[in-house]
Formats: C-alpha cells, sequence, structure tokens
C-alpha cells in the first residue's frame, strides 16, 4: 500500500507564495482531508500532488519515490475533480474507460472492468447514458467509477461534493466513506466545508494562508485546536471567543471580563494581567449549574430552533457569542436564562498575541 | 571588478536556468509547439513576409532586381501620389462611399432588430430571418451580376418599370451620379439582415422583468420598443458604430470592381480598386504598394483609436 | 403563454403596432427575396421574352434553354469541378491548419502565449495590403496553381482567434483529468476538445466553405490558366463581358436563350449550393457570433 509524503512543498507565482513549505506524511489506507478558507493553498497542494501545477521547492514523494518530475500520467494517482469533468460527447461506460482507452487495455478486458466498476458504483443500468441525463449523484459516481478503474495508487479528491444540494452531500458522503473502506487506497481529499472533514477524515490537516495549522484526527482537531483559527474554522457554530485578562494566584487562573470572573484549567504558562482569549464550545455550555463550573450572567438576545436542539445568541463584549442546547421540545426555559455555566474543563485558552491554544483543556 | 563579476556570474546562472528550464519545457510540451507552428509559419509566410515586402513603396522597384536589390527611392512614390488627381479621387470616394453606406445602411439593421423583436408569430419570425440573411452568404460576383441585369438598360426590371411609369430607360452602370447609390443600396439590401443578428443579440439580453413591469405600468408596445429596448441596446450600438468608423477606410472593393467602369471612375474608384488597376494591372507595384501603405496606416490609426474609444466607452476591449 | 404571446390582452393601438411592424418586416423580407426570384425567373424564360423586356417576376415562356447551353459549356464544368477543389481542399487544409493552432494558442502552459497571441491578432489590424501579398506569392511560385489558393488563404485571425476562445472556455479539469488519464496533447485534442468544440468547429467550417465557395478576387488575380479558374472568375467573365464589349453578347442571343437568361442560369448553379448548406449555416452562424461576439 501506498504512502505520499509532502516535504518543504512551496509553491509560488512570481513573488506570491500561495504553499509555504507543508510537511504531511499520510500513511497506507489512509484518508486525509486538506481543509481551509479558499485561497489558503488546498488546492494547490492537491494539484502538485496530482502533477497538475509545478512544483517551486521540495518534495513529494508516494511511496517513498520522489515524484517531482514524473508526469501527471505516470504517478499513478486518479483524481475526482469538482465539476467532475465528464466528457459531454461520451458515454458513462467511456467515460468511465477513457483512461484505459488511451492506455490501450485490450478492448475485452475494458468492458470487464468497467462492469465490475459499475456494478460496485451502482452504475450498470445507465452505462449508456450521457453525462447530461445523469443526476447529479449519479454524474460524481461516474467520476468516481473514472478515477476507481485505473486501481490507482492514491485517489486525490478537489471539492468533489461542492456541487451538490446538502441532502445529496451527505448521502455521497456516506458513500465516499464506504468506498474507502472497501477498496482501501490512500486518499486526500480537499474540501472547504469542515463538516465533510470532520465526516470523512480519519485526520484533517488545516490549513490557512499556504500554511498547515494543524494536524490531528477530527476529535483532536475538535476538542484540543491549537489555535483560534482552528478553534473557529472547525465546528458549527464555531468555537465562542471572549477576550480577557489572565488573574494568576495561589487559589488558580481566572477570566475576567465585562465584570465577570471566570475558572480557568490551571495552566502553568498563564501569568498575572496576561490579555487572552478563552474559547468554549457552543456545545459544551452548560445552563444548569454543575460541579467546578463559573456562572456567568447573560441576557439571551435571540433563540433559534432547529427541533430537538436550538441555539441561543447573546453577546460578550460585543462579539457574538452562541449556544447550543438540547430543547428536549420545551422552549420556554430558555428565553428567560439569565445565567450559563462554563465548565473549567471546558475552556480552552489562547494567547491573545499568538493566538496558539496555551494547553489543551481535556473535556468530559 | 569584483561587482562586475558577480553581476555576470548570476546573469549567466539565470540564463543557465533559463535554458534548463527551456530544455525541461520544450521536452514535455513539444506536441503543443508542433501544433503551433503551421499557423505559426503561415502567418509568416502569407502576412508577415509581404510586410517585408512593403518597403518597395520606398523603392523603385524593379522585377529583375527583386525587393532587396532594388535602389531606393524614399518618399518619391508618395509625392506621386499626392500629385496623382486619381489618388486624391480614390481617397474622396473611399470616405464618401463608406460615409454614405454609415450614414444610410447603419440605422437599418438597428430597425430590423426592433422590428424582429416585436413580431409575436415565431415561425413568421424565423422564416423572415432565414430570408434576409440569405444575401451575406452569396458572392459579390452574384449579388453584382443580380444588379447588372436589374439595372440593364433594355431588359432590367428597373428600367422596365420606369418605362411602364412613362419614363426614359435610364443606363444607371454608366452614370457617375448613380454609382454610390446602387452601391450602398446593394450593400443595405446584402448586409442589413446579418448586421441584425448582433443587435438582436443585444435585445435577447434585455431582462425581461423590465418589459413585464413596463406591462403593468400600461405602456404601449411602441413604448416599450421605444423606452426600454432601444435604450438597453444602445451600449451594442455605439461599439458598432465605432467599430464602422474605425473600418471606415474597408470598401467592398469586389463589389466595385465587378460594377464600374471607366465611364463612373470619378465616382466609383476608391483606393483599393485604384491600387488594384495600378499595381495588378498596370504593373506599377512600388506605386500601388505606397498607395497600400498609406491606405494601411490609416486604417491601422483609426483601428486603433476606435478600440481605445469603445473601451472607454464600453469598458471592455473589442478583441 | 407569456403576456408577449397573448394578443387578447393587447390594446387597439398595440394590435395595429403589431400588424403594421409584421407588414413592413415582410416588405423588406420580399424585396430581399425578390431579386433571387427575377434572376429564377429570367433563367428559365425564353430569351426573346426576356429581350423583350417581358420578364418581370415569373417565368414568361418557360424553357431550360439557358441550362441547356451552360450545362453544355465545358469551361463551365470546369470551374464547377475547381470550385468543389477549392472549397473541399481548402476548407481542410485551412481545419488542419486552424484546429491545432487554436488549441496550442489557448493553452496556459505554452510559453511566450501572448506574443504569439498578439503576433495573430496584429494581423486584423494591419496588413501589408494588395501588392506585396500578390508579389509574395509570385516569389513563392504560387501563381497560378491550385496549391497557392488553396494554402494562400487556409488561415485568419478571426477564426483562430474564435476556436481559441472556444477552447479557452472548456474547463480545465477537462484537460487535466484527460492528462492524469495519460493522454497527450494530440490526444486530448482529438478526443476531448474537437468533439467538445463542434458548435464552433462547424461554424468555422461553413465560414470556410461559404468563403472558399464565393472567393472571387484572388483567384482571378493569380490565376491565369483559364482550366483553373473557379466558378466564380468564369461568372464573372460572362457578366463583364457585356459591360466590356457588346459584341459577345451579341453572339450569344438567338431565340431560346439570351445573354441575360445565361448568365441568370449560372448565378442560379453558383447558388444552389450555398442555398443547400445554407440550413447549417444559419444554424451555426447564430452561435458563432455569439462565440466571436463582439470580442473579434
Amino acid at each position: 500500500m501506498s504512502t505520499v509524503k509532502l516535504k518543504n512543498l512551496v509553491k509560488s507565482y512570481g513573488d506570491v507564495t500561495v504553499v509555504q513549505g507543508i510537511n504531511l506524511e499520510v500513511k497506507a489506507k489512509e484518508f486525509v482531508v486538506l481543509v481551509g478558507p479558499s485561497g489558503c493553498g488546498k488546492s494547490t497542494t492537491l494539484r502538485m500532488l496530482a502533477g497538475l501545477e509545478e512544483i517551486s521547492g521540495g518534495e513529494v514523494s508516494i511511496s517513498d519515490r520522489v515524484i517531482n518530475d514524473v508526469a501527471p500520467k505516470d504517478r499513478d494517482v486518479a483524481m475526482v475533480f469538482q465539476n467532475y469533468a465528464l466528457y459531454p460527447h461520451l458515454t458513462v461506460a467511456e467515460n468511465i474507460a477513457f483512461g484505459l482507452r488511451i492506455r490501450k487495455v485490450p478492448k475485452d478486458e475494458i468492458r470487464k472492468i468497467v462492469a465490475d466498476v459499475a456494478e460496485t458504483l451502482e452504475l450498470t443500468p445507465l452505462l449508456e447514458r450521457r453525462p447530461a441525463d445523469l443526476s447529479g449523484g449519479q454524474r460524481q459516481r461516474v467520476a468516481m467509477g473514472r478515477a476507481i478503474v485505473r486501481h490507482p495508487k492514491v485517489f486525490l479528491f478537489d471539492e468533489p461534493l461542492s456541487n451538490l444540494d446538502a441532502k445529496l452531500r451527505t448521502q455521497m458522503r456516506a458513500e465516499i466513506k464506504q468506498l474507502h473502506k472497501r477498496l482501501g487506497v490512500t486518499s486526500v481529499y480537499v474540501t472547504h466545508d469542515q463538516v465533510e472533514a470532520m465526516t470523512l477524515a480519519d485526520r484533517i490537516v488545516v490549513m490557512s494562508a499556504g500554511k498547515i495549522e494543524q494536524v490531528g484526527t477530527p476529535m483532536e482537531l475538535f476538542n484540543s485546536p491549537a489555535n483560534t483559527f482552528v478553534a473557529t474554522f472547525i465546528g458549527s457554530p464555531p468555537m465562542n471567543l471572549i477576550e480577557a485578562t489572565a488573574e494568576v494566584s495561589d487559589a488558580g487562573c481566572y477570566a475576567l471580563f465585562e465584570g465577570q470572573r471566570c475558572l480557568l484549567p490551571t495552566l502553568s504558562q498563564l501569568s498575572d494581567g496576561e490579555e487572552i482569549i478563552i474559547g468554549i464550545r457552543p456545545e459544551y455550555i452548560e445552563i444548569e449549574p454543575v460541579a467546578d463550573a463559573t456562572a456567568i450572567d447573560v441576557k439571551i438576545d435571540l433563540v433559534e430552533t432547529l427541533g430537538s436542539e436550538a441555539l441561543l445568541h447573546c453577546k460578550f463584549l460585543d462579539k457574538p457569542f452562541v449556544i447550543k442546547v438540547e430543547t428536549h421540545g420545551q422552549l420556554t426555559h430558555l428565553e428567560n436564562l439569565n445565567k450559563l455555566y462554563f465548565r473549567q474543563n471546558a475552556i480552552t485558552v489562547f494567547d491573545k498575541k499568538t493566538t496558539n491554544a496555551m494547553i489543551a483543556s481535556d473535556k468530559k | 571588478m569584483e561587482d562586475i563579476n558577480n553581476s555576470l556570474s548570476t546573469e549567466d546562472s539565470i540564463l543557465v536556468k533559463k535554458s534548463k528550464w527551456l530544455v525541461m519545457h520544450l521536452k514535455k510540451e513539444w506536441q503543443l509547439y508542433l501544433m503551433l507552428a503551421p499557423t505559426i509559419i503561415w502567418f509568416i509566410v502569407f502576412l508577415y513576409k509581404p510586410m517585408y515586402g512593403l518597403q518597395i513603396a520606398f523603392k523603385d522597384y524593379s522585377v529583375f532586381k527583386g525587393i532587396t536589390s532594388s535602389p531606393w527611392v524614399g518618399l518619391e512614390h508618395f509625392y506621386t501620389l499626392f500629385d496623382n488627381d486619381q489618388f486624391i479621387r480614390a481617397i474622396q470616394n473611399t470616405v464618401m462611399i463608406s460615409g454614405a453606406s454609415l450614414i444610410f445602411g447603419f440605422p437599418v439593421p438597428i430597425i430590423l432588430a426592433l422590428m424582429f423583436n416585436e413580431i409575436i408569430n415565431p415561425k413568421f419570425k424565423r422564416t423572415a430571418q432565414t430570408i434576409v440573411y440569405l444575401p451575406h452568404f452569396i458572392s459579390a460576383v452574384i449579388i453584382a451580376g443580380i444588379v447588372i441585369t436589374a439595372f440593364a438598360p433594355s431588359t432590367g426590371v428597373i428600367n422596365l418599370m420606369l418605362n411602364a411609369m412613362g419614363y426614359d430607360s435610364v443606363y444607371f452602370l454608366t452614370k457617375p451620379e448613380w454609382f454610390r447609390t446602387i452601391f450602398v443600396g446593394t450593400g443595405i439590401w446584402q448586409e442589413a439582415g446579418f448586421g441584425s443578428i448582433v443587435f438582436l443579440a443585444a435585445v435577447a439580453g434585455v431582462n425581461p422583468s423590465l418589459y413585464e413591469s413596463a406591462v403593468v405600468d400600461g405602456a404601449s408596445r411602441f413604448q416599450m420598443m421605444y423606452k426600454i429596448t432601444l435604450p438597453c441596446i444602445l451600449p451594442t450600438i455605439l461599439i458598432m458604430l465605432i467599430i464602422r468608423i474605425g473600418n471606415i477606410l474597408e470598401v467592398g472593393f469586389e463589389m466595385i470592381i465587378m460594377l464600374y467602369q471607366p465611364a463612373t471612375y470619378e465616382t466609383a474608384d476608391v483606393i483599393s480598386t485604384f491600387i488594384y488597376r495600378q499595381g495588378l494591372q498596370a504593373a506599377q507595384y512600388d506605386l500601388a504598394a505606397a498607395a497600400g501603405l498609406f491606405n494601411a496606416v490609416i486604417a491601422f490609426l483609426l483601428v486603433i483609436t476606435a478600440n481605445t474609444i469603445s473601451k472607454r466607452v464600453s469598458k471592455t476591449s473589442l478583441w | 403563454m407569456s403576456f408577449k404571446e397573448n394578443m387578447n390582452l393587447y390594446s387597439k393601438g398595440d394590435k395595429a403596432f403589431v400588424y403594421l411592424n409584421m407588414f413592413l418586416v415582410a416588405m423588406f423580407t420580399i424585396s430581399t427575396l425578390y431579386p433571387f426570384i427575377y434572376v429564377a425567373s429570367l433563367s428559365v424564360s425564353l430569351g426573346d421574352a426576356v429581350t423583350a423586356g417581358k420578364v418581370v417576376l415569373t417565368p414568361v415562356d418557360f424553357t431550360l434553354a439557358a441550362y441547356d447551353k451552360v450545362l453544355s459549356d465545358p469551361a463551365f464544368w470546369t470551374s464547377y469541378a475547381n470550385t468543389f477543389i477549392y472549397t473541399i481542399g481548402g476548407t481542410i487544409v485551412s481545419l488542419l491548419i486552424i484546429v491545432p493552432g487554436a488549441y496550442a494558442l489557448s493553452r496556459p502552459q505554452l510559453a511566450g502565449r501572448k506574443y504569439w497571441n498578439m503576433m495573430i491578432a496584429f494581423t486584423m489590424w494591419f496588413n501589408a495590403g494588395m501588392i506585396p501579398f500578390f508579389l509574395n506569392m509570385r516569389d513563392l511560385g504560387l501563381l497560378d496553381s491550385y496549391i497557392g489558393i488553396i494554402i494562400g488563404f487556409a488561415c485568419n485571425a478571426f477564426n483562430i482567434i474564435l476556436l481559441r476562445n472556444f477552447f479557452e472556455a472548456v474547463p480545465a479539469s477537462f484537460e487535466e483529468a484527460a492528462r492524469m488519464d495519460g493522454a497527450n496533447d494530440f490526444q486530448v485534442l482529438w478526443q476531448v476538445f474537437i468533439p467538445l468544440a463542434k458548435p464552433a468547429l462547424a461554424t468555422i467550417t461553413l465560414f470556410c466553405i461559404v468563403a472558399r465557395w464565393n472567393g472571387f478576387f484572388w483567384a482571378m488575380v493569380l490565376l491565369r490558366d483559364e482550366s483553373k479558374v473557379p466558378l466564380q472568375v468564369y461568372l464573372r467573365q460572362i457578366i463583364t463581358q457585356l459591360t466590356d464589349d457588346d459584341t459577345f453578347a451579341s453572339t450569344l442571343i438567338t431565340a431560346s436563350y439570351s445573354y441575360e437568361t445565361v448568365s441568370s442560369a449560372i448565378m442560379i448553379c453558383s447558388i444552389i449550393p450555398v442555398l443547400l448548406i445554407y440550413p447549417w449555416v444559419q444554424k451555426s452562424f447564430n452561435k458563432g457570433i455569439m462565440l466571436g461576439g463582439v470580442k473579434e
């Protein structure tokens, strides 16, 4: 099985550097998702891996073979494109067979392989149709068929679900995950959608401005974001951040903001009077008193109902602050809420200057 | 000294890097350059090489000496040209004919497009469009043939109608005073339909909700055409107008060659036909090339100006 | 049915406007069509009737004598065949040069792409003109040759730019996907871009065909050998012979056909192939104009 290694990977166009030295190792059979806002260099990184973009610096290797100067077709990778790149003039079968035909695979063999792939992806009844006659999800599956037909060492996905509506996206996400389980091919997947990243990835690579912000499993990123960028990028709604001042004494560490005093996890590197940012996930805020929790006074501005859950909107220091709670079918008790409880261990503390997390808080 | 050495070596290394890159690039993309080659070669051989040949405009060109070895004569041919009444006349005629085509011919496709837009029956519209586009695809020879036949003195339909109304026959094509009218009219007849396509496209781009809200406001069809459609396609009209003005030296000379005769030269002879007669019929290559160069330079300046203006007007370039 | 199609909703004034407009368009259409009908009628009328000035709209004393005369002239058939050679050969050569060229010029990986494109576009605004072009053809030994006509007019900037724009609009992923599948440039062009560009290619092909079919000026200038001239040049000789000297025309006149009927018959013979491909031309040039748009 194949590994992928990126070593100090750099891409620049003239004076503009869009990928600034990326180091990453993808293990065999691993599903890694590169996620970040548009323009963060994730697609460029993937395209360098595919050979579609020249590498300005550093090294890309697949299975320990450096492939910087290897043509895309000889890298043994397959890619699923954002717009699927299905040829409108070819049928589904011809689209899937395109790569094999170019590689002069015998016709009989092509037919057999295409039939197998179609079976796997439940495309058999559609083989003679043209892309224009397919639904979005079907096109997506054909695009995957075209990728897996060649049995590549590595799959690359470039925002493959961004053209689908929300419902289909959820469904296709599950299909991709299952396919990966079945085929066990090393995969690198690019998306700007953190939900996609969270649900699909074995490991997530969060990128911003051409750099890696954090690499970790979905839960690691969720619970222990390395900095405020990751904290706000991962999770929906994002982690709440409040600017505060640290108060450190023998009694413990506290955060001061808006005349309130909140107990923080004990952090050795925190010093008295330091400017900090405290982060707390909307899901980890309590509305009933619990142990180790500080009561915070609030005024709820708005209750947004999602059914079983509700989002409570309020403000701290003029910045929006969101709480996610279970409704248990009731709303009235939420509207009149005037106290929230921040559990000590639910809080992440960030250095205001560097925006880096001071220590991972362990929750639950 | 050391500085110079340093800068030299960095320059060298840049050169080395560049040539290395080029070798790699060509190795990878040679097919692309192979595909490009025929096009580039064609342009060099058939369009750029004649530009080298343009130098005979400043030479006493002799067929035996060839382009390069013929002696230079400076601007002599240009002096000759501007002393030549025929050439001056050709310039005047070019501008006159083009100007008349512009004034009378430019509005017709716009009106036609507006009228097409007001037709409700789609079949009628399609049929009418199919017919009025057709003359554009008919060769100049045939159009000229039709004109010659229709204006023939004794058998042509125009004169037959004049006779029927009690007038004497006129041999139109030998009358200088008629040439421009016939030529411009033919041009409008041939190109107005096809010219309307561009405006129809602009009309199709008008936001339909504008019409819907006008209907709600009780506007009549004519008001909608006049107050919505026309202003909406005004940018296109402006751009097309600028293009036409930029191309004012371009006259359908194939048609003129077919239609004119010595009797009508005084109104019909334009720069291109002058060049054709001087150069290709009388073999005064150098003089004709000078006239051509003059024409090409003016035309080039006009087109560039037109593009600059249209860039300002439309914020988009024409090419 | 939108408000536009529902005439019942129209006011009286609007109805009058619509009908007046229809009438005017009909008039314009008829006046476009009339000359063709006139020529067609002339071509099948008796020569005497034409000479007597009886033919105005419909044929008088129907006869195919003029066609007999035209079709029995070997020079007509030679020129007709030549036109086919120039049209088919010229269109094929044009496509062979234009299509790969436009593809290469549309690829961002082409080094100096901007300059190559400028080199092509420049010729739209400036050309050396008639005389240097003619001398160049002569120096290349392309006077009086099929090859000269076919190759000398194979390209023009407009068609290349039209097709290049179309190729540029093809999403990059189509090429990238093919490349990852192992396709080289020729395969990408042949198997992906050409099928995708069918509408644009049809437009260019039809433009080429029409231009070739109708072209006469350079054929007239470059070809001296009567056996090589295309139909348009042959037709021109017949037509201008009347205006140049009346003797030829008088030799043509007999009772059954006249100079007018014969030249009309040749014109009709030359128009017919254009009419035959016209439905395709019409379908595609709308698109073609859109493709090139004002961006010529």
